[in-house]
Formats: C-alpha cells, structure tokens, sequence
C-alpha cells in the first residue's frame, strides 16, 4: 500500500495518515487481518516523529478500525457500523454534501459523484450503499 | 610493472564513463543533486550546466592522463599512477560541485518551489512483506572459498617451506616467510573477511535502507526501488565471489611457489571485471522507467539542506543507515546517523586487522 503525505496541505499530518489508511480498506487494499507497519518502521519511513505515527493509528483503534497489540502490531479487523456512529457520520456527510450544495453543484452531480466514488471501492457491496443523501 | 598501468587507466576509463554518463542515468528531478520539481527538469540552466559539466568533464580527464604519463615518464614509477586516478575523481567533484551550484542558486532566484504541493509517499509493503534477500547468489563466494580452504588443507604438506608473501616489481617475490597456517591461509583470511563485509553491505541495503519513492508516481518508484534493491545485492555478491576467485588465484600461485610477471593480474582481471559488470548492471537500472502511472499532483519534498557539498547525506533525524546516492550509483551513508560512526570505524577495524594478520607474520 502507498502511503501519500501532502506537506502542503492544511490537514495534519496524523490525519492525513488516518484519512489514507480509512479509504485503503474501503478499497480493498487491506482486508481483515491485514498487518500495518511498526510505528516506529512508519515513522522513520516518512521521516516524521513517531508520536504522529502513534496518533493516526489510535484514531484508528478508537474507531474499532485496527487492533493495536505488542506482539503483532497494528492489524486491520473486522468492524460494524453501530448507531453513535451511523449519526456521526451522518452529521459530517451532511456537512460535506451542504458544501456541495452552497457552492451550486447540481444534485445530479453530487449523486452521481457519490455513486463512482462508493463504485471505485472494491468491498462495497451493492446492497450495502447507503448514500444518505438528504433529497432535495 | 605493466599491472600497475593496466589498473590505473581501467580504473581512469571506468570513472570518466560513469562521470560522463551520469547526469543521463540519475533521476531528472535531482540533477547534479539538486532537487527540482519534474517540471524543471528541462530547464535552460539544467540542460547548459550538462552540457558544460560534460566538456570539464572531459578536460579533467585528459589532465588526469597528462599527469598519469608526466609521473611515469619522469619518475619511471608506476606504482605513483593511481595518483593520476585520484587527481581525477578531485576534478569530477570539483566539475560536479559547480553544475550543483549553478542549479542551487538558478533554483533559489526562480523560487521553483513555490505554490507547489511537496510530499512524502511510502510503501508499507516494505515493511509488512519485505523482499526477500537473494541468499542463493552467496553461494559462488562460500564455494570459493570453502574450496580454498579445501586445497589449502589438502596441499599444505607439499608446500614449499618458505612462501612468498608480497611481490615486487615484475612478479618477483620481495618478501618471504616460513610456511605456517597464518602465512599460507592468509589470502583465505582476506576471503573471510571480504566476503563477509560485503555480505554486511548487501544485508544492510535490505535491512536498513530507506527508499525514496517519488510521491507524483509512488507505485512505479516503489516497484523499482524493490528491483534496485535486489539487483544491488546481486551485484556486490557477484563482486565478492569474483573478489574470492582472485584471491583463490593467487593462492594457487604462492603454494606451488609460481613466479611470474602476470601473477597480480591474477587477483586484478576477475575484480575489475567484477567491478565493470556491477556498475553497468546498476547503471542501466539506475532510475525508474516510466510506465504511464497517472500523476498525483504531489512532487518530492525539497530535501537539500541534508546533502552537503550535494553529496554526502547527513541527517540527525533519519534513523535510515543507507539512502540513495542522488548522483551515483546505488546507496551513500547518513552521516548524521550514529551507527555510521561505530561501522566505520568497525571496517576500519578489521581493514587494520587484515593487514596486520597479511604482513604482520
């Protein structure tokens, strides 16, 4: 898997970390069991501090995303999508498609935008596509 | 002494066709090693200072060779030429040094950096599913020099009694020695040794480098850092079993008691073969190929306060051993890494050790 770090960008850097590991395992690219490197190995790859390396990835493990054990590391589990979650999510799915909507993109194209992008995972299941799209 | 000639201008040849060849091989974002973002790569200033560095280039060999015929033909001693060598390799920096200044401060003045997004990219793959290191390709140097040892054993009592142990002008011995199993096994020490240095070179490629894979096309740079890797390793345990051959040679030579002129092409000839094959192979993979990957929009990060003078990487924060060289071939040392400090001084070390153990006796 490649790790990309924008340095220009706004969003820090654990985040970033956290935001490309997140869309790694929508698309497939690691699965269930999959391992992550040591924080350390991480840290030293990118060049950056450990401690950054060690907050992308408890984010993670705060979202039931990996497990972090001291003998095998950071490896992906398997999770389900609980109700405190499906409303967080929402409210910031919310947020991201009012910025669409503020900025004048057509709802089709929001839709359909939507769509490619739940598409262009390999895990989603068709039956499983909840684009909660508010309709207007 | 004709060795002494055919080593010097082999060596001289081999490093003006590296010097020349370079700026071709090497990435085109880290020209003269100076990072730049892709689009500049076709700059005024970059393209100029290649062509200028080329034609220095080329002066400073033909001083070297000047030097190399000076030296001989006043002091009639051939052993002084691979001075000539040296004088050489101080020219190509100094004609490096210029074309990475000229660049640096072209770099500085245009703000090439500027409004663009600098990112790092990593392949975690190389740390969750490590390439394998290619262990197979050892056994050319442990058959050499078991099958040293093996002959050694085999012959030592028909040995003469007084073995020659350094040779002088013409191939004749100028040192000898009582024949003991620190005399007559001493190049099998150097086996040892050699073989495991280069062993520990190669492993700490696998072990303890840092790739540094091309954010704007992370998956073909990542997939040719992984090639690079293996083809390095290959490359230097080729050169240690040839390294093996050549002092097996000249085993043979020392215990039937073999006089001639050409015994030190014996150990020259496999070694510099060695050493043309490893770099051609490297050279001809030396950057990675473009195979059409969609660009990211990122470029690599402006990393030159780390390499001064352009060439030697120093750098506090990096826990990496080995990165690689921006213009050469394979990897350099981080000098800001303490470790670097204790294996220098470790091969400094068994070098003293090897010498003592060769003309201590």
């Amino acid at each position: 898997m490649i790790l990309n770090i924008d340095l220009a960008s706004e969003v820090p850097i654990y985040q970033q970390l956290r935001d490309r590991i997140v869309e790694a395992i929508a698309e497939g690219v690691l699965t269930e069991g999959s391992s992550l490197p040591a924080t350390r190995a991480l840290a030293a790859d990118f060049g950056i501090n450990f401690h950054t390396v060690n907050k992308a990835y408890d984010l993670l493990r705060q979202q039931g995303l990996i497990r972090l054990n001291r003998k095998t590391g950071a490896v992906v589990t398997a999770t389900v999508a609980d109700s405190p979650f499906r409303a967080d999510w929402t409210a910031r799915a919310r947020t991201v498609l009012a910025e669409a909507v503020a900025k004048g993109l057509p709802a089709g194209e929001v839709l359909k935008t939507c769509q490619s992008v739940l598409d262009s995972f390999a895990t989603t299941q068709p039956e499983d596509t909840p684009c909660l799209l508010p309709s207007s | 002494m004709p060795v002494a000639i055919v080593v010097s201008s082999g060596l001289s040849a081999l490093l003006l066709a590296i010097a020349l060849v370079l700026p071709s091989i090497n990435s085109p974002t880290v020209p003269f090693g100076v990072r730049i973002p892709a689009q500049r790569a076709d700059d005024p200033t970059v393209l100029r200072q290649t062509r200028i560095y080329r034609w220095r280039v080329l002066v400073s060999g033909i001083v070297a060779a000047v030097i190399g015929v000076v030296i001989y033909s006043v002091t009639g001693e051939a052993l002084l030429l691979p001075l000539s060598v040296l004088v050489l390799v101080g020219l190509w920096y100094g004609c490096f040094f210029l074309a990475n200044h000229e660049i640096r401060a072209a770099k500085a003045a245009g703000g090439w950096y500027e409004g663009l997004h600098q990112g790092i990219a990593v392949d975690t793959e190389l740390r969750t599913d490590p390439p394998r290191f290619p262990w197979l390709w050892l056994a050319p140097a442990l058959i050499v020099t078991v099958a040293t040892v093996v002959i050694g054993v085999i012959s030592y009592p028909s040995m003469p009694e007084i073995l020659a142990v350094h040779y002088g002008a013409k191939g004749v011995p100028n040192r000898l020695a009582a024949k003991s199993v620190g005399t007559a096994f001493s190049l099998a020490f150097v086996q040892i040794g050699v073989t495991a240095l280069l062993v520990g070179i190669a492993a700490a490629i696998f072990r303890s480098s840092r790739p540094d894979i091309d954010p704007a096309r992370p998956v073909g740079s990542a997939r040719w850092h992984r090639q690079y890797m293996s083809l390095g390793a290959k490359a230097l345990l080729g050169l240690v079993a040839m390294i093996d051959v050549g002092m097996l040679g000249s085993s043979l030579l020392m215990w039937t008691g073999t006089v001639t002129s050409w015994a030190p092409l014996v150990v020259v000839l496999p070694i510099l073969a060695a050493v043309v094959v490893a770099v051609v192979v490297l050279a001809r993979n030396n950057r990675a190929r473009d195979e059409g990957e969609e660009d990211t929009g990122l470029i690599h990060r402006d990393d030159d306060k780390y390499w001064r003078g352009g060439l030697f990487y120093i750098n506090r924060e990096d826990r990496a051993l080995l990165v690689p060289r921006r213009f050469g071939l394979g990897w350099t040392l981080n000098f800001g890494n303490p470790r670097t400090a204790m294996l220098l001084a470790g091969v400094v070390a068994l070098i003293g050790l090897l010498i003592t153990v060769r003309f201590g006796g």
